[in-house]
């Protein structure tokens, strides 16, 4: 561990030089094999988190001590002096429990993606610009989860984006692809424009951006001086709009409402990016962030229920879109939303823990389900449709299972990792309000049934396997096709697809014995009690308490902190468990037992479903409120710079015209490289007489 | 991170920037493709931007890095302006060869 923590650089360095290596080598001298220089870039920095994680969970813990590793790379951006403040961001490494997790996350779950990827991007154009992309977002995934100041998290951000930007636009001959690409990008924009405006006025009002400075208790942090309340003089009003700002750019990475209408658009993208990136790892990079800075959040009770307002709101409003969606991807990635709103919520409801557990579980399942969809889209030559497809399980029979239990730890079945870890946000927001609980458990029966609708369509009831030719990003026949691909796929399972999926699944159905809700004393092992050694947790529970004095035992569940009471809360279990099973029992009865009922139930409600199917009409608004006054503007400045600005510099032109006639057949010869010569002959002359 | 990567001196990076100047302006004068030659001009920016860094850095002052902004900023607008004004040329006579276009003279 010591190595790791010594070389903690390597983590980022490795997956990089893996994607200069695959893009600069991949397209002349690698070719199919590009895959290599990725699985041991990404393959050595997960052998390093996975060490990292270990030893840090083997560690000996006095209780109260903070657990962290600081390791400075180099000086980055040092300016001012010290009338002005210094501004100092250096590359540098916080390393805590809730890094090692994280890295633990990405780099692991990220291998199994790129192994996967192998047999699934098999003989595709741009096979090596697939695993280049991928490299890249590893190296800046892990910047973003280990940086130690802002800068060097909003580095890994951006550059998070901008491989989100890259892989969504994949098949960029495709129009949908490219706009897709652009829509991501942009509506990110807006979240990154709050984002970089909370890094300002961080500055501003504590004049630093590390979170910890030279460590925790050096008081040379932010986090820090937030907690003892130590503001530059004359800032102090501004701090409470610090969580807003930073709250802006989590909304816009983690697709909550309103800037989620880029996420469901980015399932153009191949499905093991949607697996990855905006399921796994990217799009929880928002809820990491708030984390992160919990003590900046904690303490302000208007940001806190904003996010869970808006975490909440997202949560049911994705689930019921997902409902009526018929295409596999995007019923996961709008459950993908809603999903995420839960862990908003959990952040929300003084439950960093709980949003931190369902992460991880939410990594495997979600993953799990992406690329069990995309071994469908394999099979079945680009088709996600669940309307055209039907018993899939003589066809998949490996793949059926896994779905399945993807499919059952998403919708929270008793025992599942889903299960656990939903459950634990459902209590902690029914603890703070019966209200929210309410809707999150609603939201959880509604995730049940379309999880589970899905399902059914797809794999059981009578066969129906769509024929077509063999490609997957491209549905509707484009110009890309793969011909040796097509032989490869007789063999719809192929070992290196499945057994990344089986480790997936594995992680499905156990993830959840992290953080099992024992009473105290149990806990000394789980995830709880890991994160609680994170000086970020610790730091929140101190401004919580200080806020809302004494915790209640769901509250220290979720900051972390060991329970007083010795009893095992059945009762929310029991509960959580009976949605899901309702959810599932429903889609049961509806689509695998009496299909026809269900398009007479949707009949019958016609307005209902309507409004679901054109998912509130929420990209139309868009499109009337924003992207047509935004086009208005941009016409009305086309006419200016065309009648006012062009009119000018016409007239301008017109004058020096008849002195350059005069020069004209003198001195113009037309030899670009004549006149650069002639120039730097005048320039050397220049300097010769300033100089002599 | 070993020495070699963090004990840079101000004259390593005046180098680099000479180099990048001097390649520059060596390529504009021999090359006749326009594409290369606007690439050219784009190395001796940036070979001056690395000057403005590194004495900016050097004297602990923000003008230098400032003035780089600016010239980012510009250098943009211009690489936009340069490669429609490409394009347009080569849709003209389908070639990017600089000599192809005497008749610019007027």
């Amino acid at each position: 561990m010591n190595f790791v923590i010594e070389h903690s650089y390597l983590i980022p360095l490795l997956p990089l030089l893996g994607a200069l290596a695959a893009g600069l080598l991949g397209a002349k001298v690698l070719k199919h094999n590009s895959h290599w220089p990725i699985w041991i870039g990404v393959g050595a920095s997960a052998l390093m988190a996975i060490v990292l994680l270990v030893g840090m969970l083997t560690e000996h813990h006095e209780p109260g001590r903070m657990m962290y590793f600081m390791s400075h790379w180099f000086d980055w951006i040092v300016a001012g002096d010290e009338k002005t403040g210094i501004f100092n961001a250096a590359a540098g490494a916080f390393i805590d429990p809730l890094t090692a997790v994280m890295l633990a996350v990405v780099c692991g779950i990220g291998f199994l993606i790129t192994v996967f990827s192998k047999g699934y991007m098999h003989g595709e154009s741009g096979y090596f610009r697939f695993f280049a992309y991928l490299g890249l977002f590893i190296s800046a995934m892990t910047i973003l989860v280990m940086g130690d100041n802002l800068i060097m998290l909003y580095l890994g951000w951006e550059g998070v984006g901008l491989c989100s930007y890259l892989l969504i636009g994949y098949y960029y001959e495709k129009p949908a692809a490219r706009e897709a690409a652009k829509k991501a990008f942009i509506v990110n924009r807006i979240g990154d424009f709050g984002f970089a405006l909370g890094i300002l006025l961080t500055f501003y009002c504590f004049g630093t951006v590390s979170f910890f400075g030279t460590g925790p208790g050096s008081n040379t942090g932010f986090l820090e001086k937030a907690l003892h309340g130590i503001a530059n003089p004359g800032t102090e009003v501004y701090v409470f709009w610090i969580p807003f700002c930073l709250m802006l750019g989590a909304f816009g990475k983690s697709a909550q409402f309103p800037l989620s209408v880029w996420l469901p658009d980015a399932m153009e993208g191949p499905t093991p990016v949607s697996a990855l990136i905006h399921a796994a790892t990217m799009v929880t990079a928002g809820v990491y962030m708030i984390v992160r800075l919990g003590t900046l959040f904690v303490g302000n009770s208007n940001a806190m229920i904003t996010i869970a307002v808006i975490g909440a709101f997202t949560a049911i409003w994705a689930a019921t879109i997902a409902l009526r969606q018929s295409d596999l991807k995007k019923v996961f990635a709008y459950s993908t939303v809603s999903q995420l709103g839960f862990m908003f919520v959990g952040v929300a409801v003084l439950a960093p823990v709980a949003a931190v557990f369902h992460l991880i579980t939410h990594a495997f399942f979600k993953a799990l389900l992406f690329l069990s969809s995309g071994v469908v889209m394999h099979a079945t030559g680009g088709e996600l449709d669940m309307c055209k497809m039907s018993g899939l399980k003589r066809r998949l029979p490996k793949t059926r299972i896994l779905m399945l239990i993807g499919c059952l730890a998403l919708s929270g079945f008793p025992l599942l990792s889903g299960f656990w870890s939903k459950d634990e946000i459902v209590h902690a927001a029914g603890g703070k309000s019966l209200v929210l609980g309410a809707v999150m458990l609603f939201t959880s029966l509604l995730t049940a049934y379309y999880t589970f609708r899905l399902y059914f369509r797809v794999f059981e009831g009578p066969e129906k396997i769509p024929g077509g030719d063999h490609h997957h990003g491209l549905s509707q026949g484009d110009s890309e096709s793969h011909g040796p691909a097509a032989q490869a796929h007789h063999n719809p399972e192929p070992l290196s697809m499945m057994l990344p999926l089986a480790i997936l699944a594995i992680g499905a159905v156990f993830a959840g014995v992290i953080n099992l809700p024992f009473a105290a004393g149990v806990r000394e092992h789980a995830l709880g009690h890991f994160l609680q050694q994170s000086p970020s947790f610790a730091m929140a529970a101190r401004v919580a308490t200080a806020k809302y004095g004494t915790l209640t035992d769901t509250d220290k569940l979720g900051l972390g902190q060991e329970p007083t009471s010795h009893v095992v809360e059945v009762a929310p279990l029991v509960i959580g468990g009976g949605a899901a099973l309702i959810g599932i029992a429903l889609a049961f009865v509806l689509h695998l037992q009496n299909r026809a009922k269900a398009d007479e139930l949707a009949g019958r409600f016609g307005s209902v479903t309507r409004v679901l199917d054109a998912k509130y009409w929420v990209d139309e608004i868009y499109q009337a409120l924003i992207v047509e006054p935004a086009r208005a503007l941009g016409r009305l400045f086309w006419w200016f710079d065309r009648v006012i600005v062009g009119g000018a510099s016409f007239m301008i032109g017109v004058i020096p015209q008849i002195g350059g006639a005069a020069l004209k057949f003198s001195t113009q010869r037309g030899y670009l490289q004549g006149y650069a010569v002639s120039m730097l002959a005048c320039l050397v002359l220049i300097l010769l007489w300033m100089f002599m | 991170m070993p020495d070699v990567f963090t004990n840079i001196a101000l004259q390593h990076y005046l180098i680099v920037g000479a180099l990048m100047f001097a390649i520059g302006m060596i390529g504009f004068m021999c090359r006749r493709n326009l594409i290369v030659m606007f690439l050219c001009s784009e190395l001796m920016l940036q070979g001056v931007a690395i000057n403005f860094i590194a004495f900016g850095a050097f004297w602990g002052k923000l003008s230098g890095q400032a003035f780089v902004i600016f010239i980012l900023a510009i250098a943009a607008a211009e690489a936009a302006l340069a490669l429609a004004i490409i394009v347009l040329l080569f849709r003209q006579k389908h070639t990017v060869d600089s000599q192809a276009f005497r008749e610019l003279r007027g």
